[in-house]
């Protein structure tokens, strides 16, 4: 494995490629006529590996700053990201994509790579009055 | 050609990029159907836009000092961009801005207790 700055220089690359294509694909979407739109817009509970306060705010600027995906909230005591992705033929793939955006940033974040495991089964949600003040 | 006509070329071609980028990413305003798609359209303009205008600018009067200006400037701007982005979205969700009818999944619906109000 390569050495920690080597890491993080890789994944601004990988970044930088991924922010390029998604900037081209919803260009080209908003430039298609409606009858042969592409879209097919979602919110998806995405669970995640996130652990310390920055890495949670890091990960969600990151898939807001790619066009196409945008974070709408946490919650850091299930573990999930609320994604809303532009193009989502199903729930898999954009947890697939998110999942990997994730790895890729806590491997270069990270000096050793630690605990990337995530919540297999997705909670219980119930409305924010009733399960008490949790955001 | 000096090395100082071709970067000035490139820093139009790079200006003139993100002034397209910031048009289409107008139109999709107006287009798109709900906060949501909007937010992810503008976030084109915000991001890829707002960047190659200010690369094109170096380019076009290259300095050491310019080129660290740049660099605070991009990144400054793509931070902010996606904070305001998350904030203004979330906002929306609690004050009943429902996704438009084409969203298919809306798994973030059942933090919601009902639906009310308009959008």
């Amino acid at each position: 494995m390569m050495s920690w700055p080597f890491r993080i220089i890789g994944f601004l690359f990988w970044y930088a490629k991924e922010f390029i294509t998604s900037n081209y694909t919803v260009t080209a979407e908003v430039l298609r006529l409606s009858g042969r739109s592409r879209m097919r817009p979602a919110i998806v509970a995405v669970p995640a590996a996130s652990r310390s306060d920055s890495e949670w705010t890091l990960i969600s600027a990151l898939i807001t700053l790619t066009p196409g995906t945008l974070t709408i909230t946490i919650s850091k005591e299930h573990k999930i990201l609320y994604v809303h992705g532009m193009f989502v033929e199903n729930r898999g793939q954009l947890v697939a994509e998110i999942q990997e955006m994730e790895d890729r940033m806590l491997r270069a974040m990270r000096r050793a790579p630690g605990d990337l495991t995530r919540p297999t089964e997705l909670p219980v949600v119930r409305p924010m009055d009733e399960a008490g003040e949790s955001r | 050609m000096a090395l100082a006509d071709i970067a000035d070329i490139l820093g139009l071609v790079f200006i003139f990029l993100g002034i397209a980028t910031i048009i289409i990413s107008a139109i999709g305003l107006f287009k798109l159907p709900d906060l949501y798609l909007r937010a992810s359209a503008v976030g084109t303009s915000a991001g890829l836009g707002v960047a190659s205008i200010v690369l094109g600018a170096l380019l076009m009067d290259f300095s050491g000092l310019n080129l660290i200006k740049a660099v605070i400037a991009i990144i400054a701007q793509l931070l902010t961009s996606a904070v305001g982005s998350m904030a203004i979205a979330r906002a929306g969700y609690l004050n009943n801005a429902l996704p438009a009818p084409i969203t298919h999944i809306d798994e973030l619906a059942l933090t919601r207790r009902e639906v009310s109000g308009g959008r």
